[in-house]
């Protein structure tokens, strides 16, 4: 017989941002891939006019900002957030986290069982670190084609990018990076839900995962 | 030079000369009342001695600029300064020419601007271009010094151009990678707008200081906005009318150039504006992409042009170019793998393990 405590891991601003992101995002996908690839024609000229491009990539540029907000928020929460959702917590440099995360590799081969943490493992979170970063530079490209005649963005654009054309590479690069990564992310989660015993699904619902009761 | 134009038969008359003056304060996004005063310092006669260097490329821009007809560009920038030495159109060849060169360095030393055209090779010493027993490193290490700023002409001058593309075998590079101390003006283009090498000439004869740049060198009224950002044709990029291919529908109704490659939106000029050819044409008017020829490295980054965007060289492997999408599309494909992998496995685990009741 195993004990659980229900403990709260997530703040709502944890939540908040989470939500944000993950809508955002797919918001971004789906109309950054038509502004690659205008796959549906507008309207032949003669009939009424619906601007779909241009009404796209307005929907693009809005969801761009709620991006940037929450990828704000998140790294507000990284430093001023709680225990579980400071960077402290989970990057695997720390001592206690390199037996972790040998644990999870384990577990995620099947060659041990899983254990919970509370927070993000140092798999996980290392991973989403990354994705952060990879957002910045996201970000970056983005504001550069969206404001190219100078000022900040666009001096902070040439600075890392030099040309356009690279910063649209990088763009359209990243992307396929994040459908992998989006595509690993909820396979884990699902995985991490029936092999775990945290409730990690309803948890980012809730902000409440189980834990043993043992422990924390 | 305009010794050279003296039969009268290049000459200007004053209404193309008034014409080009006024394009040419248009160009630099100035108001009309400005003309009054470009066309003054048109008309001074204390004219800048110009030193005009070719090193490797193909001349094109000396020559699209010869070949605008009314009103006449290139007379206009010859008659505006007093061209020393061009290895086109001087009539001394050999020694002479080379003289010429020594004599009106000594002459207008740290006066004269020095217009560049073409890239300089600097692999194993710059011995892949030479002229008169000097490679061009040398002849512009020494002619730079002098000067009191340089016009970078082209993109081969500016940065390198075709024959800087990888694998960039003679190791060609710009002006502003071998002249640093000195104000370079950069005014790309495969070839330029001849406006825009007038304009540039203008602006610092009128303010007597060469004109607002941007990161890369290139004057601002030309190249402070991108092609897709005043291109005609953006009505129908924003609409979603789109050509699909050449010859279709779309492209003989006039629709965007997007999916067909065109660079307009990574692009900085002013090609939809300025135009060529004194017909008012550009590329895309006459429907074709742009292929963003005023950028840095565009023979590498703007391929393929029938493409928007570039094919990713896969760093590890030997030399594999393959397009960014069909790469996305292998690492998706390659995770899907990759997860159906680990979810079988699972499920295996699940089946052949019994579940204690907890
Ligand atoms: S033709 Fe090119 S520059 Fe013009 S709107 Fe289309 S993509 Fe932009
Ligand atoms: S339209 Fe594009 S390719 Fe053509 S001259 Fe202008 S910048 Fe160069």
């Amino acid at each position: 017989m195993v004990l659980y405590r229900r403990v709260k891991i997530w703040s709502v601003l944890l939540r908040i941002f989470h939500w944000t992101f993950a809508l955002s995002i797919l918001v971004l996908f789906v109309t950054g891939y038509y502004i690659h690839n205008p796959f549906a024609l507008g309207p032949w000229e003669g009939s009424p006019t619906n601007f779909l491009m241009a009404k796209v990539r307005y929907v693009h540029f809005l969801a761009g900002y709620f991006f940037i907000a929450a990828l704000l928020l998140r790294f507000y929460l990284l430093i001023f957030g709680n225990r579980y959702e400071r960077f402290t917590d989970f990057i695997f440099l720390r001592p206690r986290n390199i037996p972790r995360l040998f644990h999870t590799i384990k577990a995620y081969l099947y060659l041990g069982k899983h254990e919970s943490y509370g927070g993000h493992n140092p798999l996980a979170g290392t991973i989403y670190l990354l994705v952060l970063l990879m957002s910045v530079a996201m970000a970056l490209s983005g504001l550069y084609m969206l404001y190219p005649e100078g000022g900040l963005w666009a001096s902070a654009g040439f600075s890392i990018f030099k040309t356009q054309q690279m910063a649209r590479l990088f763009h359209y690069f990243l992307f396929w990076i994040y459908l992998v990564f989006v595509m690993f992310h909820l396979y884990l989660v699902v995985w991490n839900d029936i092999f775990g015993d945290e409730g990690l699904i309803s948890g980012i619902f809730s902000g409440r995962k189980f834990l043993p009761a043992k422990k924390g | 030079m305009s010794r050279l134009f003296a039969n009268g038969l290049l000459k200007l008359r004053r209404r193309d000369f008034l014409k080009a003056a006024t394009i040419a304060t248009a160009a630099m996004g100035l108001p009309v009342t400005m003309v009054d005063k470009v066309t003054a310092a048109l008309e001074s006669p204390k004219r800048p001695p110009v030193i005009w260097l070719h090193f490797m490329e193909c001349t094109g821009c000396t020559e699209s600029l010869l070949r605008t007809s009314h009103p006449d560009v290139a007379t206009l920038i010859l008659d505006l300064v007093s061209l020393e030495y061009h290895e086109t159109l001087m009539a001394a060849a050999g020694h002479q020419a080379e003289e010429n060169l020594k004599r009106a360095i000594e002459k207008y030393r740290g006066e004269f601007i020095c217009v560049v055209e073409g890239g300089i090779s600097t692999k194993d010493g710059g011995i892949y271009c030479k002229i008169g027993g000097r490679t061009a490193l040398e002849i512009l290490q020494h002619v730079g010094s002098e000067a009191s700023s340089i016009i970078a002409i082209g993109t081969c001058a500016a940065f390198g151009g075709v024959q800087a593309a990888a694998p960039n075998p003679t190791g060609a590079v710009g002006v502003r990678d071998i002249i640093k101390d000195k104000p370079i003006i950069n005014v790309p283009g495969c070839p330029p707008n001849g406006y825009n090498i007038l304009a540039t000439i203008v602006y610092i004869l009128t303010f007597k200081r060469p004109p607002d740049v941007d990161a890369l060198g290139r004057p601002k009224f030309a190249y402070g906005r991108r092609i897709h950002d005043h291109c005609e044709r953006r009505a129908h990029f924003d609409e979603g009318r789109f050509v699909e291919q050449f010859g279709d529908e779309g492209h003989k109704k006039g629709y965007c150039l997007y999916k067909v490659g065109c660079k307009g939106p990574v692009t900085y000029a002013n090609c939809p504006t300025q135009r060529f050819c004194d017909a008012g044409v550009w590329p895309v008017a006459a429907g074709h992409g742009c292929i963003g020829c005023t950028e840095p490295n565009f023979w590498d980054q703007m391929i393929p042009f029938y493409e928007h965007v570039p094919g990713v060289e896969v760093p590890s492997g030997q030399g594999i170019v393959g397009k960014a999408e069909r790469i996305g599309k292998f690492a998706i494909g390659a995770a899907a793998a990759g997860i159906a992998i680990h979810a079988a496995a699972g499920a295996i685990k699940k089946a052949t393990t019994k579940e204690k009741e907890e």
